[in-house]
């Protein structure tokens, strides 16, 4: 029985495979670049994606022969895949984004300079704020300024929006309510995502402080950042106007639902407050009295700029298309749907843009708003300012002490960033071991080499079976790795991205002497074992239960499979709100039901690193499960007909029968848990938004993404990339070796 | 002795029903999401059918959105990386179980090692072989590199199944004048079957649910898989909420049909204790 249907699932298998061989030839064969194929990339947001795929279309039906394509990605995956490409000689034609990108792009010398490309009188008609130049060269031409923060109030709680700070703790004071004296705030005078820097800036212009002085250096241990940061401490703990946890989407949300008079967000957010329901006016930030400055947002130009890799022929549609999308009158078009701000100068005058009372508003606080710094600096400043401002907010530093952090972690971020080692001995040396390792290699396997020969005709059988699954994974690994292995004794950096060379040890010295590795490195430890002993109890445990084949186990089973079949996205993010001090589902739970005080899930460090794992148990238990119930139906019903004869109690059996017989499939799922895990950034990042609070809840790859690849600092990220494989390398030999994992049972 | 096994039962399935509630509700609050009427990740009510709740994204999603083909691009690729994954990792889980040969053990522990490498690191020049080999927007591309990702995991994971089927099965069937290829596929891989099945399971899920090596070689929107398609209705800091979530629950719909249709072989146990009794 068995034999004839098996027969009629390999001839099945032997179609679907000839199938899947077929398709795999169908896609593959196409060029891929196309001649007259344009491709934008943008971050813009769905309304503003909306307008400029109807003035592609109309671009299309003028120009029959283009295709233009926009695409949409995420800032920084932007960003960093756009590096990625234009370095491998690829990437879209045309990318947009906010000016600081320019920065790091004409550093790395993956974008065109547009002068050779627009005549001059063609800028003639732009805001000077519109052009981006840097080195005497021009890199991108915005078409919208702005990306600004205003203060929007809900105009059904605050008819008249305050004009000085006083004013805005005077109503916030007065409209931060406790409808029901449950001693719970029910609604919010002020809210917005103050935790995050670039929020918190026009509170650092607003007591005179800037981020840069003329030189690129940072200026944060001033008595305005001081001044600042005491500000909205006081807007907290003083005058109790604001939340006391509040991320960007909890301030979306209570402004949304009515529940907060103000919120300070940008010129993106606006529409969607309308769509809401919400009566929203726009009003500048408030006059800072006791300074004698206004609390000014930073304004950045959003524009274009042509990959370094379009060649002459395309440049020309691509000029076309330019000129097509920043025309006076597509801007216009674009303003009026999106609320965002033009860049022709022209524009500024026409009635339909004046009689808009929110552009209105928003054009003045542009008007008083200060750009953006476009400098690649700007990144190691974000990273310097955010640990230290959030350790201010947690209450575990003074305003004092933070603003000599910030500057202290900025200048030696910066350092880095810029640091360029060149040794010529050293990367004489490496080389030269590189090579000798290399020929030991071959030296010593030499023997193996040619026995593997041999041995090929005699277990021709094995090696065809093997051979196959070998060579794609040869293929696709071999050369990323060595590629990396190489990268980590280099000076790929920044300012080294085209003419990298091997410079020696001096990224693997940086890694040992980093002080938060070894705090990480623990981290990292407990952030594995904790996962993965919770994945394989509470996964072995459920495949026990369900696997006694009670009525209705198959509904549970297909349930509980649940968390790893949902994107983990949006999983992720769920988590993050039911862990929310205030709204969320878990402090609830713990008051309402177990009556304990609630947590402070994301403020603190321990209790968000808490906060992770335990979303990624929930994440991981399923596929755990499953390998276990597979693994569970290997072993012999008659074993345990033969212990019960003895009668052996369950746990007994546990120890005797099931726990040993699912060893061999379920090590080789333990093993690789733990390498994943110990690997695994996306959760970590996501309910922690990216190492929050503080930069303290990381694990060693995230620490890598945010502190070198960040910063582009790829020969020191290599390296620390080659520590974490050789970690884990020594474990797996260590853990395989006590196992016996690649030993056959039988 | 009934009463014993009545509470042991009972205890079952309130183990089993707690669960199940703490697998839920996270998804739960995805689908409140998905009926929200305007978008919004979060609320400060905890109700889970929301003020106005309607089905629109739903609607829109099917009506408004390429959404569809996205499902069949994703579909195309998961299919031929399962098959692939299946297909391999059968085969390759069979030798390095049941044959010495030189390599093994190096072969064996390379497969783990290319694990160990954080994956962010591997991508740039991962994509700057794939534009040599001009595999940039083809799914030829993506579906080696899937296909690489799921392997290690199904090769080892064959590999522990097939240890624990006794080498005597083999034996009487050569015995009885199968060829070795014949004894694998008539009597070895039948018994697999629920390691087949997780293999099979964990492919489609690595080639399902990728987005990073995607996003970097798919750049013809024509060509997007899901994960891309998703990532579309998020911005920066205005993502359409409703839109994703409602998607993200269509899309984990066809995994918990593939689920529940190989579970009916992840569970039988085709009965490997008699044939080994």
């Amino acid at each position: 029985m068995i034999v004839s249907v098996l027969n009629k699932h390999l001839i099945s298998a032997t179609i679907l495979l000839a199938f899947a061989f077929s398709l795999l030839t169908l896609p593959g064969c196409g060029s891929n670049k196309k001649e007259n194929e344009i491709v934008i990339w943008h971050n813009m947001r769905p309304e503003e994606k909306n307008v400029i795929q109807e003035q592609l279309d109309e671009f299309m039906k003028l120009h029959p022969g283009i295709k233009v394509i926009q695409l949409y990605k995420e800032t920084e995956e932007m960003r960093s895949g756009y590096i990625v490409a234009a370095i491998g000689g690829e990437g879209p034609e045309l990318i947009y984004g906010p000016s600081d990108q320019v920065g790091p792009f004409t550093e790395m010398e993956i974008i065109k300079p547009l002068e050779t490309v627009f005549s001059q009188e063609y800028f003639s008609d732009y805001n000077k704020d519109a052009l981006i130049y840097t080195n005497n060269s021009l890199w991108m031409i915005a078409d919208k300024l702005g990306n600004h923060l205003t203060l929007v109030y809900n105009k059904d709680l605050l008819p008249v929006p305050p004009k000085t700070e006083k004013e805005l703790i005077e109503s916030g004071m007065k409209l931060t309510k406790d409808f029901n004296n449950d001693g719970r705030t029910d609604q919010y005078g002020l809210v917005w995502n103050y935790t995050e820097p670039y929020f918190f800036v026009p509170f650092l212009t607003g007591f005179g402080g800037w981020v840069l002085d003329s030189l690129n250096q940072p200026t944060l241990n001033t008595p305005a950042m001081v001044a600042g940061l005491k500000f909205i401490q006081d807007l907290r703990d003083k005058y109790k106007i604001i939340p006391n946890e509040a991320d960007y989407d909890i301030a979306d949300v209570l402004f949304k639902e009515g529940k907060a008079a103000m919120i300070i967000n940008g010129d993106w957010s606006w529409s969607s407050y309308g769509n809401a329901g919400i009566n929203y006016g726009i009003s500048t930030l408030p006059y800072i009295t006791v300074s004698g400055h206004y609390a000014t947002p930073m304004v950045a130009p959003k524009g274009y700029s042509i990959n370094v890799n379009v060649d002459d022929e395309k440049l020309a549609k691509v000029r076309m298309l330019l000129e097509f999308l920043l025309s006076s009158e597509k801007q216009l078009e674009t303003s009026l749907e999106v609320k965002t701000f033009p860049s022709r100068t022209e524009l500024y005058n026409d009635p339909r843009l004046l009689n808009d009372e929110i552009l209105l508003n928003s054009k003045k606080q542009i008007e008083q708003g200060r750009a953006l710094p476009i400098v690649t600096e700007m990144r190691a400043i974000w990273d310097a300012m955010r640990p230290s401002y959030q350790a201010v907010l947690g209450g575990a530093i003074t305003p004092e002490k933070a603003a000599q952090l910030m500057q202290e972690d900025a200048v030696k971020k910066i350092r880095e960033m810029r640091e360029d080692v060149d040794n010529p001995v050293w990367g004489l040396i490496v080389q030269v071991l590189m090579l000798l390792i290399v020929l030991a290699a071959l030296f010593f396997t030499r023997k193996s080499i040619v026995a593997f020969f041999r041995s090929f005709k005699k277990n021709t059988f094995a090696y065809f079976l093997v051979l196959p699954a070998l060579v794609i994974m040869i293929a696709v690994v071999l050369y990323p790795f060595i590629y990396n292995i190489i990268l980590s004794f280099s000076n790929m950096s920044l300012s080294h991205i085209h003419d990298w060379k091997i410079t020696g040890f001096e990224q693997y010295a940086k890694v040992f002497v980093e002080p938060q590795f070894y705090e990480f490195f623990l981290k990292t430890l407990i952030w594995t074992f904790s996962n993965i002993t919770f994945h394989v109890v509470i996964g072995v445990t459920l495949a026990l239960l369900l696997n006694k084949k009670l009525p209705g186990t198959g509904i549970f089973r297909t349930l509980l499979i649940l968390p790893w079949a949902v994107p983990q996205y949006i999983v992720a993010l769920t988590w993050r709100g039911m862990f929310n001090y205030e709204y969320g589902a878990i402090n609830l739970i713990l008051v309402k039901f177990l009556s304990m005080s609630p947590v402070e899930w994301l403020k603190s460090p321990t209790e968000a690193f808490m906060a992770i794992i335990i979303t990624n148990i929930w994440l991981g238990f399923p596929f755990m499960m499953i390998i276990a119930l597979g693994a569970l139906q290997s072993i012999p019903q008659e074993l345990y007909e033969a212990a019960d004869l003895d009668g052996a109690r369950w746990f007994n059996k546990l120890k005797t029968i099931t726990i040993p017989l699912i060893k061999p499939v379920m090590i080789p799922a333990i093993t690789l848990g733990i390498i994943w895990t110990f690997n695994n950034i996306n959760v970590v990042w996501l309910v922690s938004n990216a190492g929050e609070p503080s930069d303290k809840t990381h694990i060693l790859v995230s620490f890598v993404y945010k502190a070198a690849f960040n910063l582009y600092r790829y020969g020191y990220a290599a390296a620390f990339s080659v520590v974490i494989f050789l970690i884990l390398f020594a474990f797996g030999m260590t853990f395989l070796k006590r196992t016996k994992a690649t030993e056959s049972v039988y | 002795m009934n009463k014993k096994k009545f509470l042991a039962n009972f205890l079952t399935y309130i183990f089993l029903i707690v669960f199940t509630v703490i697998a839920l509700y996270p998804i739960i609050n995805v689908f409140t999401i998905s009926i929200r009427p305007d978008d919004r990740l979060l609320s400060t009510s905890l109700s889970i059918i929301p003020e106005g709740a309607t089905f629109k994204q739903y609607i829109e999603l099917f009506t408004n959105r390429p959404f569809l083909l996205w499902v069949w691009n994703s579909a195309i690729v998961s299919f031929v990386v399962t098959v692939t994954g299946v297909a391999l990792a059968s085969t390759a889980g069979y030798a390095l179980s049941r044959f010495q040969f030189i390599g093994k053990q190096v072969s064996m522990l390379g497969l783990l090692t290319t694990q160990m490498f954080p994956a962010t690191m591997l991508l740039l020049p991962m994509y700057i072989m794939l534009i040599k080999l001009q595999l940039i927007n083809s799914y030829l591309g993506i579906i080696i590199v899937y296909s690489a990702t799921a392997l290690p995991f199904c090769v080892w994971q064959m590999k522990g199944y097939y240890d624990t089927i006794p080498f005597s099965l083999e034996e009487s069937a050569r015995i009885d004048g199968c060829t070795k290829w014949q004894s694998f596929y008539k009597i070895i891989l039948p018994l697999a079957a629920p390691a087949l099945v997780i293999t099979a399971l964990f492919s489609f899920m690595t080639a399902w649910s990728e987005y990073i090596v995607a996003a970097q070689v798919l750049q013809d929107t024509d060509l997007y898989t899901l994960p891309l398609g998703l990532k579309s209705f998020q911005s920066n800091l205005t993502t359409e909420w409703g839109l994703y979530a409602a998607a993200a629950l269509v899309v984990s719909i066809p995994v918990v049909i593939l689920f529940i249709i190989l579970s009916k072989w992840l569970v039988s146990g085709l009965t490997l204790g008699s044939v080994k009794g």
